[in-house]
């Protein structure tokens, strides 16, 4: 059984349609990207698989069926918005929390002492919150997050606002809690980060699914849709392309579904000026593959992204 | 259950934390005592019979002249001191006074005064609010002339000395204050009650917008449903409500073995029967008033957005305050009655009647329970607007939004999306 499967959900506000029609599996123990532009229905679809905004239409099953007061406290969430009691100690707030998913104070506490420790964050913990640096602050949020040591675990952009070391510390435990057999369905803008760590992805725009599989299969399904080149001259403004970036010395170009690259080399050739020293197929990263989709779909759907 | 007593403690833990919270609970009665202990004294220097010249001799900022053309002043009482009036033969040798700045005023009595009863006041300079000053001092002196008797002449000046004030309410024991408990304990019932019910009532307000500010609601409410989390904060809130009363009323109780006549005779209302009337008017007045401040708070996506309208909503229980005199007047009139009947402004009117006067026994209970039921039906509305998509909206708060809400329209964020 899958831990959270939702299938054909749809939600509106007013006359705005968040969620349209989205359906997804996520199996235990895997950890799945849930990926979208801004604005693409991606916390209207945690919200929903949380409880916190009933769908329209459509079914979703948590833990084995329909969520319930028990099960909440089977999972761990760490919104994009986040915060905490600003001017209370954090010790507090972090017992607070926990004992509100079902903990016994004497568990809470014991096992927050063993979290503080690692995060670094045991020496501050009488202090108010308001005083910790926004990283302590991420890293206490990641902690209430966890404490209650959840079977499933939602974090919206964990790794916002977090240092490199800091950044691997958070990315660590998102793979030990993998191996513990524990469900992440992670939310971020940060493709490398997705690429590393995630098993599959769905990726949501304009509330409705345009990509979802193993991450490996869909590099795979999208290889000839990028291109390198390594060579002299202007490569932007090609027919067919998407985005053209830089990264060191070579050129990598995200090309439009349906274009060839042999119709870019083509118009390279044509071009006055240009020099190519090397060109090759690239297997696309998963940044091209959500450049190349999220604005293929705005450009049927008629939307201007900037 | 176990969420809601989490959600109690949590509030009580915060707010009796912080040390503006005691700052309040301490200052307030300190307020209230200093101004008991300020009015006694006053009442003291103001009302007591030998002290009839005290009064006057405020009136008597300068030396002033008397010329006596009809020979009346014969003496001056033995509470006006002989230096306050300086007597001239004639009204030049005054006038030559008053234009040396020996004296700021001179008093002409005409040869005639008996006949006319006309006295000239002549003054060095012209002030409109010179007319408006009292000439009790004078008046005083000519009364005990004219009578001979100076103790009747204080009469006239202060016709009942010795007021006596017996409070007709229910248990209420008499006490002599010369009228400044009348007013002292209901207008100090009156604040109290005030200040507890919207102290408690926006700490609800603050306590749903903090967590709205400091975005911790998202997280709550996959630990909690909305209405546990309103439930848990109205009681806690109620809690400390109680709590703040209990240490006013400790601490006045303890008072009563000290303090001054007035402020005795203050606390001689703190009776069982009062105390328990008190509390269950306290008790539905601070939830009738906290759910209506946390349904705004729910509305609100900041602390500052929704004070702007907690006056609004604070109103009805406001103005009973502006009308205290009339529950020191008339504490069965028509108006106090109505006030103490209107659910919305009952909690303080009825617990301000009942210190003020005998009220008929069954208008306590009438009002107690049309307050009761209007607390209900506000604790319902209240439900409807604690969701998750007000909760989590940061929608402005505007008058059509709130009224939207009311009617279960349509909010910005979208169409009601109810949490169970």
């Amino acid at each position: 059984m899958p831990t959270v499967e939702i299938s054909h959900i749809s939600k509106s506000f007013g006359s705005t349609r968040a969620v349209d029609d989205v359906s997804f599996r996520v199996e235990k123990g895997e950890i799945f990207g849930l990926l979208g532009p801004n604005g693409a229905g991606k916390t209207t679809t945690i919200r929903i698989i949380l409880d916190i905004f009933k769908p329209d239409s459509g079914q979703v099953s948590v833990l084995d069926g329909s969520l319930d007061e028990t099960k909440k406290n089977r999972i761990g969430y760490l919104p994009e918005e986040r915060g905490l009691y600003k001017d209370q100690k954090l010790e507090t707030v972090l017992l607070y929390l926990g004992t509100l998913k079902g903990m016994e104070m004497s568990a809470a506490n014991e096992r927050l002492g063993e979290w503080l420790h690692r995060f670094d964050l045991y020496q501050h913990r009488h202090k108010k919150v308001q005083e910790l640096s926004r990283g302590m602050q991420q890293k206490a949020q990641i902690i209430a997050t966890l404490l209650h040591e959840p079977d499933l675990i939602i974090v919206d952009e964990p790794f916002l606002g977090l240092d490199p070391v800091n950044t691997r510390l958070i990315k660590e435990i998102i793979e030990e809690q993998r191996f513990a057999g524990r469900t992440i369905i992670m939310s971020t803008h940060q493709m490398y980060q997705v690429e590393a760590l995630c098993n599959r992805i769905v990726l949501v725009n304009h509330g409705r699914t345009v990509l979802y599989g193993e991450v490996e299969q869909i590099k795979r399904d999208f290889a000839g849709n990028a291109v390198v080149i390594e060579g002299q001259g202007d490569f932007s403004d090609l027919p067919g392309v998407l985005q053209t970036r830089r990264e060191n010395s070579d050129w990598h170009l995200a090309l439009q579904p349906g274009t060839n690259p042999q119709d870019v080399f083509r118009a390279l050739a044509a071009r006055e000026g240009i020099k190519i020293e090397r060109f090759e197929i690239a297997e696309p990263s998963l940044d091209d593959i959500f450049i190349s989709v999220v604005k293929g779909d705005d450009e049927v759907e008629g939307v201007d992204n900037g | 259950m176990r969420n809601i007593l989490l959600v109690i403690k949590h509030e009580i833990r915060t707010t009796i934390g912080k040390r503006s919270f005691w700052i309040m609970t301490f200052m307030f009665p300190v307020l209230i005592v200093a101004l008991s202990f300020g009015s006694q004294l006053l009442a003291e220097k103001s009302f007591a019979n030998e002290e009839v010249a005290g009064v006057l001799r405020s009136e008597a900022a300068a030396i002033t002249g008397l010329v006596d053309e009809a020979g009346l002043i014969l003496h001056l009482p033995p509470d006006v001191p002989a230096k306050l009036l300086q007597t001239f033969p004639n009204q030049a040798s005054a006038q030559i006074a008053l234009e040396a700045n020996e004296l700021d005023r001179y008093y002409l009595i005409p040869e005639d005064f008996r006949q006319t009863g006309e006295v000239i006041l002549v003054v060095s300079d012209y002030s409109p609010l010179a007319n408006l000053s009292s000439n009790t001092l004078f008046k005083y002196i000519i009364d005990a002339n004219l009578i001979g008797d100076d103790a009747l002449a204080r009469l006239m000046i202060d016709p009942t000395p010795n007021e006596v004030f017996y409070p007709q309410a229910v248990d209420v024991q008499a006490e002599d204050d010369n009228g400044v408990t009348s007013f002292l304990v209901p207008y100090t019932t009156m604040m109290l009650f005030f200040m507890l019910i919207s102290m408690t009532g926006n700490m609800m307000l603050t306590s749903v917008t903090k967590e709205k500010e400091n975005r911790t609601m998202e997280v709550l409410l996959l630990s909690l449903r909305p209405r546990e989390l309103m439930a848990g904060k109205l009681l806690g809130l109620e809690i400390v409500a109680l709590l703040q009363m209990s240490i006013w009323l400790g601490g006045g109780l303890l008072a009563q073995g000290g303090g001054g006549q007035v402020l005795r005779s203050s606390l001689a209302a703190l009776t069982p029967s009062f105390v328990l009337w008190a509390l269950a008017y306290l008790m539905f007045g601070y939830l009738l008033y906290a759910s209506i401040l946390g349904a705004l708070g729910s509305l609100a996506p900041t602390a500052r957005e929704g004070a702007q309208f907690s006056f609004l909503v604070m109103l009805p229980l406001f103005i009973p305050l502006i009308l205290n005199t009339i529950f020191v007047e008339s504490p069965n009139g028509g108006l106090a009655t109505f006030l103490s009947l209107f659910p919305l402004s009952a909690p303080t009117s009825m617990v301000t009647r009942l210190v003020s006067d005998a009220v008929p026994a069954w208008q306590p209970i009438v009002g107690l329970v049309g307050l009761a039921v209007t607390t209900f039906f506000f604790i319902s509305l209240a439900a409807r607007f604690f969701r998750a998509d007000t909760l989590l909206s940061s929608a402005s708060l505007t008058r059509q939004r709130l009224l939207g809400a009311l009617l279960g329209k349509e909010n910005q964020e979208g169409r009601p999306s109810r949490l169970r």
